[in-house]
């Protein structure tokens, strides 16, 4: 009796349970997530050639469409005296082959619709399906067949060359290249440094030697995926690879990298920078195969991710950065830890506290749970929409089979994604954040920030400070501020700029200015055009190809601007700052200018002089004539200083002005060419008004 | 003889392997008459959900413009379970990606989620097809938002009414000759009472196609698309006429005034067959074969050679019931729009006198192939190409044999379509010029 209820019971309880799954839905409330999905990602078939070449293809027939990706998991090796060898084989290849000219070859991939891209190391190839068989030939061909010419040689290493001239004053290029030498050590290649002297030192026999010791088949890997059936890219893979010769890839002993003891600021100067590099950095062995790294991975996302915390406080709550993120790399050899922001010259220290402190609480302080989840959401999406393009599949595969991964990885992303915990996150923050042995690099402007940075302390104990070259290398402090004389004042260091260009006398016949020049942007021509009178008013027109782009009118007491087609009436701080401009020589209206001190342009000593809140000015302490001016310009959250170099002085009327006017923006920089230089001549009071 | 070479080895090529796509799809009616198109990929773990409603800037109400838009923007204002100004921060804090767009013909709305937030996305859509917030204060709302909207699109944006403007040059009666934003006299004179009356007209589901794209159980998705949609209440029948237009019999000339530009511009443009028609096809090509590309025709003469235009473009605009077609030309330095006229004139004269050559036309099959293959290479690019094949073309396989279309396209195809849409006497010719204050 007492088994028959049992039994309705539970009879019930089945029905009731059935009849609840097509209840109503209860469409008041948001529906629940189910749980993590599984990734569902193809298993490649694979194969070998004789050679050593190892293939995978992963079938797709949804779209007809082909990939291949050959890359040579070979170790970091050494390049020394050649360091820069890999990237000059690099844009070698593709210049020709032993059999098709370059201009055939690139013509034909472009018929195809078909891109392909070689490197020393690598091979990249995407067509329509039909196309693959002629396209991965053609990418074998270019890949093992290369004709490497002393002209092609010529051009590209010309181009690097001037490259790395082109970098020498930017302050992002030098701060990452110096970032790489200290954190891997200058002997260790992924902290070796090309330069000029080592790219010149290439010869044509050397790259065809680099090419035949690395470019082979023992520890490559060349994956095909989509709308290929894998007996045909078998049988294509044959063809074209078979006769890759097989050749053994010598290992080189790698020094070991370390981390100093104790935290430390390697600062390195750069007299031009308007804006510190500032780079928390320790390398890390973090590996993909690390039972830590989905902890490392959310770690990093919430710290330095793109809303992330370093986001949240350098850049919204202190607004002294564009942008402030962090980078926790992965690595079977070795790999770093870096938080980076680039931020004004006045806060520089306070930024590296912020830094510091935000690298200090993630370590300290559990995260919260709203933060764990947000950075999980964060990675499943991307994660997730990833895995839609062939590409990422293809690197997954090889990632499995080059960074040792069990077969399943990918296919458990979320899993172990998800099971991450905060204590997790605090537990590998100190592991991988390693506040006591990072090196905060900066690189700066001496002379405004270094004597703060020579006081930093952060937990009550200073931060020494060392000083490196840009060339990585050790430095005694530079002596960034010169004294000045005390009877030298800004009024004589303007009268002698006036005497210097042609005498007051001169100056004060000038009732009008014109000046056109040109400039080249990216092949583009830029024109420019300025009107100013000795009455205040100024015209400034920007035009490409003919036609005006931007343009600027000021009648002496009110303006506008004209960009793209929009006329904006100048707002009351705008006026303010186009006035102190409006004059052929802005120097005889400047009123309280005071001077800043002497300091270094293009290697010559210069006397910096504040014009005004926003400008400041640098006049020669030899010749008198001014050299540069540097502006302070805000554009919506981000202020930036906007320098303006000022050479080839030429007398017109008796008068100099500079005919070389260079203008840069933050890593860019216009030089522009003086066309025309009328005084008293070409301007009309009609060029003031609307 | 290179090219003659490379050329009979691409034909061979082409002979041995043919066209391989295959986008897999179910496709079913509920009672209630929306249509459901379910397509499973499971590459990755996403979802795209979304919804494309049969009504478009042309479906007008009392006469009035605008209405399709102004509803992208109401329907997200929140339904009877999702409070105001929740709908967008719901899919972002789960991780998802949205939009919503109007055309002159449909209005689609989509999320995308990894997949096992599936059933939020059926919840998002369904709430806002089974009750959606219709109310003064979100009408208000909305008002404010799309004539802004207007102001940044169109009114202060150098351009901006180039395409009104080939709209009301090219048709006379169609709702085509109107804006797809609307008149703003026409939103403010719109009554409450009117934007009830046309969501009963046009939201129902009886006029609507349910996508659910990615990495789904069919059975599964079918069943918790009839929890979420089958108690929608059916819709009222929609009915639709072709409002028919006469043939351009001659050329009509019209002058545009925008106070945005500095430099003028010159239009060419020409009324064209339905998107379902094949010619229709033919145009898109020849668009491609014009500007696309620094090889294009008319790319290569006028910016490149001649350095007599900043930019050129050839863009056909396919519609449901006409599409319309346009050379856009920007004149660079001296250049004259007269002469830019006589150049592009002679481009079109060549496309009607000679057959394109073998080799232009190759190339022309391969950068539509790869278009094509492209624009369905994520979840949300198939699942819209599957709505819109439903609803415009009324042939969801299309986005099977689409390119079938293409590659039937011959060099006499383009010939024979530009002699009989692109004609020189018969066309609007019009002189987009910027506005200074002595013009009213």
């Amino acid at each position: 009796m007492k088994n028959m209820k049992n039994l309705i019971l539970t009879l019930n309880a089945v029905f009731f349970l059935a009849f609840s799954t097509f209840a109503q839905i209860d469409r008041s409330k948001q529906p629940e997530a189910g749980p993590a999905p599984k990734i569902n990602i193809q298993k490649p078939k694979t194969f070998t050639l004789t050679n050593g070449l190892q293939v995978m293809v992963v079938e797709n027939h949804k779209l007809p469409r082909v990939s291949a990706v050959l890359i040579m998991d070979n170790p970091p090796a050494p390049e020394g005296a050649d360091a820069g060898i890999s990237g000059l084989t690099s844009s070698l290849l593709g210049t020709g082959t032993q059999k098709t000219s370059k201009d055939d070859f690139n013509e034909e991939i472009d018929f195809l619709g078909a891109n392909v891209n070689l490197s020393a190391g690598s091979a990249r190839a995407n067509t329509l399906s039909k196309y693959f068989p002629r396209v991965l030939e053609l990418m074998a061909e270019g890949a093992l067949q290369p004709k490497f010419t002393q002209e092609e040689l010529d051009i590209n290493k010309q181009r690097q060359i001037e490259g790395l001239k082109s970098n020498e004053k930017d302050v992002s290029f030098n701060a990452r290249r110096v970032r790489q030498a200290l954190t891997y050590g200058k002997d260790h290649p992924y902290g070796e440094l090309t330069t000029p002297e080592s790219l010149e030192n290439i010869t044509l026999e050397k790259i065809q030697n680099y090419y035949n010791k690395n470019f082979v088949p023992t520890n490559a890997y060349l994956a095909i995926i989509g709308d290929v059936k894998f007996e045909e890219a078998k049988k294509l893979v044959e063809k074209h690879f078979a006769t890759w010769k097989k050749s053994a890839v010598t290992t080189a002993n790698l020094p070991e990298v370390k981390n100093e003891k104790g935290l430390q600021i390697n600062f390195v100067d750069m007299p031009n920078a308007v804006q510190s590099e500032i780079a928390v950095v320790n390398s890390t062995n973090l590996k993909k195969n690390d039972p830590d790294y989905f902890a490392a991975l959310v770690a990093n996302q919430i710290l330095g991710g793109g809303d992330g915390r370093l986001f949240l406080n350098l850049r919204e709550d202190k607004g002294y950065t564009y942008g402030a993120y962090s980078s926790l790399g992965s690595n079977k050899y070795v790999s770093s830890f870096v938080a980076s922001a680039q931020v004004r010259n006045a806060v520089t220290d306070s930024a590296t506290v912020a830094f510091l402190e935000e690298i200090k609480r993630i370590r300290t302080e559990k995260v919260s749970e709203k933060e764990l989840e947000d950075a999980k959401n964060n990675y499943t999406g991307s994660f997730v929409l990833s895995l839609e393009q062939p590409a990422t599949i293809a690197g997954y595969a090889l990632d499995i089979e080059t960074e040792n991964l069990p077969k399943n990885f990918y296919e458990t992303y979320l899993q172990k994604l998800n099971a991450v915990t905060v204590e997790d996150v605090q537990r590998v923050a100190n592991k991988y954040f390693k506040i006591d042995e990072a090196r905060i690099i900066i690189a700066g402007k001496g002379s405004e920030i270094s004597e703060n940075l020579e006081k930093f302390t952060f937990n009550g104990k200073e931060i020494p400070v060392k000083y490196y070259n840009k060339k990585g290398i050790q430095v005694d402090k530079p002596e960034f501020n010169k004294a000045v004389d005390p009877t030298v004042t800004a009024e004589s260091i303007l009268n002698k700029y006036i005497q210097a260009i042609g005498g007051k006398q001169a100056v004060d016949n000038v009732e009008s200015v014109l000046m056109t020049a040109t400039a080249e942007i990216q092949g583009q021509k830029l024109d420019l055009e300025i009107k100013t009178t000795a009455k205040g008013k100024s015209l400034q027109v920007v035009s490409m190809g003919g036609n005006a782009i931007s343009k600027q009118v000021f009648d002496g007491t009110t303006g506008f601007a004209v960009v793209q087609g929009q006329k904006i009436p100048f707002t009351e701080e705008q006026i303010t700052d186009v006035k102190a401009d409006a004059a052929p020589f802005p120097e005889l209206i400047v009123k309280d200018a005071r001077v800043m001190g002497i300091e270094a342009v293009d290697g010559k000593d210069a006397y910096a002089i504040a014009l005004n809140d926003k400008t400041t000015a640098f006049y020669d302490m030899e010749t008198g004539l001014k050299v540069k001016s540097v502006k302070t310009v805000t554009q919506g959250p981000q202020t930036m200083e906007v320098p303006t170099g000022y050479s080839n002085y030429q007398e017109v009327n008796g008068i100099k002005f500079p005919f070389t006017v260079t203008q840069s923006f933050g890593p860019q920089s216009i030089e522009f060419t003086v066309n025309e230089m009328k005084i008293n001549d070409g301007v009309e009071e009609s060029d003031f008004v609307e | 003889m290179i090219n003659k070479i490379k050329l009979s080895a691409c034909a061979m090529i082409l002979g041995v392997s043919g066209f391989a796509q295959e986008v897999e799809f179910t496709e079913y009616d509920l009672d209630n008459g929306l249509h459901v198109i379910l397509h499973q990929d499971k590459t990755a773990p996403v979802v795209s959900t979304s919804v494309m409603y049969h009504v478009g800037g042309k479906d007008l109400k009392n006469n009035k413009t605008g209405f399709a838009h102004f509803f992208e923007h109401l329907l997200f204002e929140g339904t009877e379970n999702i409070p105001k100004g929740t709908f967008m921060s719901t899919i972002s804090s789960n991780g998802g990606t949205f939009n919503a767009t109007t055309s002159l013909d449909r209005t689609y709305y989509y999320e995308t989620f990894s997949s096992n937030k599936l059933e939020l996305g059926l919840w998002l859509e369904s709430e806002r097809m089974l009750h959606p917030k219709i109310d003064q204060s979100g009408v208000d709302t909305q008002n404010e938002v799309v004539k802004e909207e207007r102001r940044r699109s169109y009114d202060n944006r150098p351009y901006g009414n180039l395409l009104s403007v080939i709209q009301s040059n090219l048709f006379e009666k169609h709702p085509y000759k109107d804006p797809n934003i609307g008149y703003m006299d026409d939103l403010d004179a719109a009554e409450l009472k009117e934007f009830n009356e046309y969501f009963d007209e046009f939201y129902g589901p009886n006029n609507a196609t349910l996508v659910v794209a990615g990495d789904i159980d069919i059975e599964k998705t079918k069943s918790l698309i009839e929890d979420y949609f089958g108690p929608i209440p059916t819709g009222k029948e929609v009915n639709r006429s072709l409002i028919e237009e006469k043939p351009l019999a001659s050329v009509k000339r019209d002058t545009f005034y925008d106070a945005n530009i500095q430099i003028p511009a010159s239009i060419l443009a020409w009324r064209t067959p339905s998107m379902k028609e094949k010619d229709a096809y033919v145009l898109n090509m020849i668009s491609t074969l014009l500007s696309e590309g620094r090889s294009s025709r008319l790319y290569k003469k006028l910016v490149d050679d001649q350095k007599q235009a900043l930019e050129v473009a050839a863009f056909h605009l396919p519609l449901e019931d006409y599409g319309m077609y346009a050379i856009f030309a920007i004149p660079l330095g001296d250049a004259s729009l007269n002469t830019l006229n006589e150049e592009i004139d002679e481009e079109i004269l060549k496309l009607q006198n000679t057959l394109i050559s073998d080799r232009e036309f190759q190339k022309l099959q391969n950068t539509f192939e790869n278009r094509f293959v492209n624009a369905n290479s994520s979840v949300s690019g198939i699942a819209e190409s599957l709505a819109t094949y439903n609803v415009l073309f009324e042939n969801t396989n299309l986005i099977n044999k689409e390119i079938e279309i293409y590659r039937s396209i011959t060099p006499k195809d383009v010939q024979r379509v530009a002699n009989e849409y692109l004609k020189l006497d018969a066309r609007a010719i019009l002189s987009y010029l910027p506005k200074t204050d002595d013009v009213k």
